[in-house]
């Protein structure tokens, strides 16, 4: 069982990922039509450039946009949350033996202590966006089945990474249910909204674009995103 | 299919079906023909296939839901917080359930759209700079707006609008040779404070063509006047067109894009024929976004530009004062607190905030910002058509109160406005209001200011 | 004289005086005359609300009130009217000085009579533009042809006129003013007077005149009145000169008053060329308030320069109205 998770699961999980991932990419820059957008992706490239750069990097990081400025709060737990979404699970000590051992690299590893508290982080963080969507009149109204069923899938891996990594109660069940949900969510990226790990710089990149070949991004200093 | 005489899935074209339209009273008939229009369904699914492209479905797609572009958007504020006008939820509930449906709608549910996307959002766009994805609101209401349309749901008022423009190829009833007319009587009417004062029509390679707002030669021909004797200081060798003159576009607003192409296109074959160096637009927004921005998609020109550069009003100021072709006399700036109003169209759409700041170090002394301002400020309450239509006066007078209250906390009792929409915008707010806070567009503030060399002044 | 009349209204009892003038003009001198009443201002961007300016709401004025209103003025003035059959009414939207200023031109009218639109009936139309200034005034300073403005009642008809008072500053305009005034007194044979004021408070703020150097400056004015004005006019010697210090408008009226003057002429005072400036108004503006007779403002030659003076039909008949 655990030698098939980890095994052709784990490579079909990861291969629907990546590909999946490639596909939404080329579906959407396929999809871009310069007079339907009203943005001439191939003409004034180096201000199409630059605009993209702009919009991408003033909001991947913490409070460096105007945007991410005005909430602090929901910032702060957004980041931490990404952060450790992506970060634990990459660097964790136990993939990365696995990946040596199965495919002979590795990535730069954190210590396991670190690892842990990332993900107790990430668990938090995911606590406090659940009560935000149920508190907040203005997010609650957005709010659907589906957006608590995504995060659910988003979460599971850590809190039954965390569950296993502690041993409570059943090691061995806990690692299965944890492989499971991992592979679930590798699944599911591409097909949901989660798609935009990659969608999130396609649309900004295609907005910055927007801006600075066409809504001023030829006059002045650009966007102050 | 059910259609009305007045409401339907056709567009303006004739004489007869505009005077029809406006002879029906506040669109009464109009309206209540909407009630039994049914919604051609085939049509929509075909036309959602054709036009919605990857960009507006993966917005559609991975709006997070997190409503982070709530407050972003002045009539969620102006609504109390209103759940229902948080932007995502306003498109999510309109064109997120058409395409969810594919095209399977009902009229209510048309109706229900239509209300929404003219009386819930002014495509001001703000919404797009706070969303951490850059999802759109303004685009896509622009897009819903469309669709609205091409099905006969649109404001009685923008009906009429873009059968203006594709009968008179302006937004009024101004035909070329009252437009011609006008320029002649305002020539004349101010030739004898301004001598030598001229308002060139239809010369070949000018350095700058103009074009304005019908409602200018239609009720406050003053404007051209004012743009004439600024022109006429600045010593420029301008011209207008006798065609091809209107730069605004209704039709932009009423989601019309067959008429935005005319529109823009009698724009452009002026320029073509007349060959200036460049055009100036007037003190508009969304003229400027739709001849300037917009304008070169909807014709298809493949550069995304104008067929000769083209400049808002005031990127020419700034140039001018910048220059000295105009000089302000300093004893006559502006002494008193005066405030900006950053418009929507050529602001945060179109990048001119740095210039309107400069033009505002030279002539004001004490000039204050509202709050935000620059790309990230609010819309004046009327964009987008709203200021135009009754069916929705009460929303809109609603909206005001955020820019209201922006401007009470600067201060200033002058807001200079160069945009028809924000300067109505805030007329209106007046008339409700009652603050006593006036506003103008830059020309007549800089007729009064600037040193009038000395040929160029009245013999007695 | 005057072949075509515009008689701008405001639908209002505050204009009944305006139309008697104009009808009886109208009359004696053939002329057509058109009644025009600016009902609307246009409002809210590109919407079809207008604002009806003697109730002051907003509506969507459709075609049909159009042509209610015109019935309305058909009505109203159907006393004045008579049998009179060349006349035509005409009732629009729009920015009312525009309106009449773009009507005025594509008539090619003779002349313009008006009532004093005095500010507090347009609370609307002059805050509309945010531009302070009466409707009045505006169409005083940009019209081409002579505008008379009538707010009390006219105890005389025009023609019986014995007392003409003319106000110059000297300016370009107030030449066609004198045209004006002069052909109009010869033509009904009453006196002129021609007038200046010394306007002290504006050539000399702060400091106070000597009194020869007053009666200088009276003595230099006189002479120019001559030069300028009398030098004009051939087989005419009905008239005075006088020139005193003072502010303008406050002089003229007293003058007037003095005189018992029945018509004042003047120009559109060319050096407020900014209404905003005058915030209690133009001079013209100021005289046409207060004053008991009419006021005509002429500021242009179009229409004066060489006035047809002699009432063609019914030149012999000499009761009229
Ligand atoms: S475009 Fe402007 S009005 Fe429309 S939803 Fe966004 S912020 Fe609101
Ligand atoms: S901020 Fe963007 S992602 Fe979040 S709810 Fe609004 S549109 Fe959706």
């Amino acid at each position: 069982m655990y030698e098939f998770l980890t095994g052709p699961a784990a490579i079909a999980a990861s291969g629907i990922f990546f590909i999946g991932l490639i596909v939404r990419v080329i579906f959407y820059i396929r999809g871009l039509h310069w007079q339907m957008d009203r943005v001439t992706y191939t003409v004034n490239v180096s201000y199409g450039i630059k605009g993209a750069l702009r919009s991408v990097i003033a909001w991947i990081f913490p409070f460096g946009s105007v945007g991410w400025r005005a909430k602090p709060g929901i910032t702060f737990m957004f980041f931490i949350f990404h952060f450790g979404l992506l970060f634990t699970p990459l660097f964790l000590q136990a993939h990365n033996f696995l990946l040596k051992e199965r495919w002979g690299f590795s990535l730069w590893t954190i210590s396991d202590p670190a690892a842990d508290l990332l993900t107790i982080l990430t668990l938090v963080a995911a606590f406090f966006l659940v009560l935000r969507r149920i508190a907040l009149a203005e997010v609650r109204i957005l709010t659907s089945v589906y957006d608590y069923v995504l995060l659910a899938v988003t979460v599971a891996p850590f809190l039954t990474g965390l569950l296993a990594f502690h041993q409570v109660w059943n090691y061995h069940f806990w690692l299965m249910a944890h492989i499971i949900c991992g592979e679930i969510m590798l699944i599911c990226i591409p097909f949901t909204k989660l798609s935009h790990i990659v969608l999130f710089f396609c649309s900004r990149v295609q907005l910055g674009m927007d801006f600075g070949i066409k809504r001023g991004g030829m006059k002045g200093k650009g966007f102050a995103w | 299919m059910a259609e009305g005489k007045l409401c339907n899935r056709k567009t303006v074209d004739t004489k007869e079906y505009l005077n029809a339209l406006l002879a029906d009273k506040s669109g009464k008939q109009y309206y209540k023909e909407m009630e039994e229009l049914d919604v051609d369904t085939d049509k929509l699914r075909t036309t959602l296939k054709a036009s919605l492209k990857s960009r507006l479905r993966t917005w559609l797609e991975i709006c997070a839901h997190c409503g982070m572009c709530a407050d972003s958007c002045f009539l969620y504020l102006a609504n109390n917080r209103d759940p229902e006008q948080v932007p995502s939820f306003k498109i999510q509930s309109t064109l997120g359930e058409i395409v969810k449906r594919k095209g399977n709608v009902d009229n209510k549910f048309m109706r229900m759209v239509m209300d929404t996307a003219w009386s819930k959002c002014t495509c001001c766009s703000r919404c797009g700079s706070f969303c951490p994805f850059g999802i759109d609101m303004g685009i896509m209401f622009g897009y819903l707006r469309g669709l609205c349309f091409s099905q006969g749901f649109v404001p009685w008022e923008l009906k009429i609008g873009t059968g203006m423009h594709r009968i008179f190829r302006a937004q009024m009833d101004i035909t070329s040779e009252d437009w011609v007319d006008t320029c002649e009587w305002m020539a004349e009417e101010y030739e004898d404070d301004w001598p030598g004062l001229a308002i060139p029509v239809d010369k070949v390679n000018a350095d700058i063509m103009y074009t304005l707002n019908a409602r200018e030669p239609k009720h406050y021909p003053e404007d051209i006047a004012e743009a004439a004797i600024l022109f006429h200081l600045a010593g420029e060798n301008w011209t207008v067109p006798s065609e091809g003159w209107e730069q605004t576009n209704l039709a932009m607003f009423a989601g019309d894009w067959a008429a935005c192409k005319m529109q823009v296109e009698s724009v452009y074959d002026a320029m073509n024929r007349l060959k200036p160096k460049r055009m100036v637009g007037t003190e508009c927004g969304h003229a400027h976004r739709s001849t300037v921005i917009e304008g070169p998609y909807w014709a298809g020109l493949e550069t995304g530009k104008t067929p000769v550069k083209s400049i808002h009003y005031v990127e020419w100021v700034a140039e001018a004062l910048r220059t000295g072709k105009l000089k302000i006399d300093p004893a006559k700036k502006i002494k008193e607190p005066v405030t900006y109003q950053d418009s929507c169209n050529y602001i945060r759409n179109g990048g001119l905030k740095d210039i309107s700041r400069e033009i505002m170090s030279y002539i004001a002394e004490d000039f204050r910002e509202m709050s935000p301002n620059r790309e990230h400020n609010f819309c004046c309450g009327g964009g987008g058509g709203f200021n135009g239509i009754g069916r929705y006066r009460q929303q809109r007078n609603a909206g005001l109160q955020i820019k209201r209250q922006q401007i009470l906390d600067t201060g200033a009792k002058l807001v200079i406005s160069p945009c028809h929409n924000c300067w109505d915008a805030i007329r209106d707010m007046e008339e409700v209001f009652k603050d006593g806070i006036r506003w103008s567009f830059l020309k007549p503030l800089l007729i009064n200011m600037v040193e009038v060399p000395e040929h160029l002044k009245p013999e007695d | 004289m005057f072949e075509k009349i515009l008689f701008a209204t405001t639908a209002t009892p505050a204009c009944d005086h305006a139309a008697h003038v104009a009808f009886d003009l109208a009359k004696k001198y053939n002329s057509s005359l058109h009644l025009f009443h600016v009902f609307g201002l246009p409002s809210h961007g590109f919407g079809q609300q207008v604002t009806d300016v003697r109730t002051g709401k907003a509506d969507d004025y459709g075609t049909r009130y159009v042509e209610a209103i015109k019935k309305e003025l058909q009505e109203m003035y159907a006393d004045e009217i008579g049998d009179n059959s060349d006349y035509q009414i005409e009732s629009v939207i729009g920015v009312p000085h525009r309106e009449v200023l773009r009507m005025a031109r594509k008539e090619n009218a003779d002349l313009i009579v008006m009532g004093a639109h005095s500010r507090q009936e347009e609370p609307g139309a002059t805050r509309y533009r945010s531009v302070v200034g009466s409707t009045m005034q505006r169409v005083a300073k940009g019209a081409r042809c002579p505008v008379l403005i009538v707010s009390r009642p006219c105890t005389t008809c025009l023609w019986y006129f014995s007392n003409i008072i003319f106000g110059t500053d000297f300016s370009k305009a107030s030449y066609s003013a004198f045209l004006f005034a002069y052909q109009l007194a010869k033509e009904i044979g009453s006196k002129l007077w021609l007038f200046h004021a010394l306007d002290i408070s504006a050539m000399h703020a702060g400091k106070t005149l000597e009194q020869d150097e007053i009666e200088a400056q009276i003595a230099k004015a006189k002479q120019k009145i001559k030069d300028t004005y009398v030098s004009q006019m051939t087989d005419y010697d009905n008239y005075e000169i006088d020139v005193l210090e003072g502010i303008p408008y406050v002089e003229i009226l007293k003058y007037a008053r003095a005189k018992n003057g029945d018509l004042i002429v003047m120009s559109h005072h060319t050096r407020e060329v900014d209404p905003e400036q005058a915030l209690l108004g133009s001079t013209v503006e100021q005289v046409v308030l207060r004053a008991s007779c009419p006021v005509a403002s002429v500021n242009r030659p179009d229409k004066v320069a060489d006035l047809k003076l002699t009432p063609q039909a019914d030149a012999t008949e000499s009761e009229g109205g």
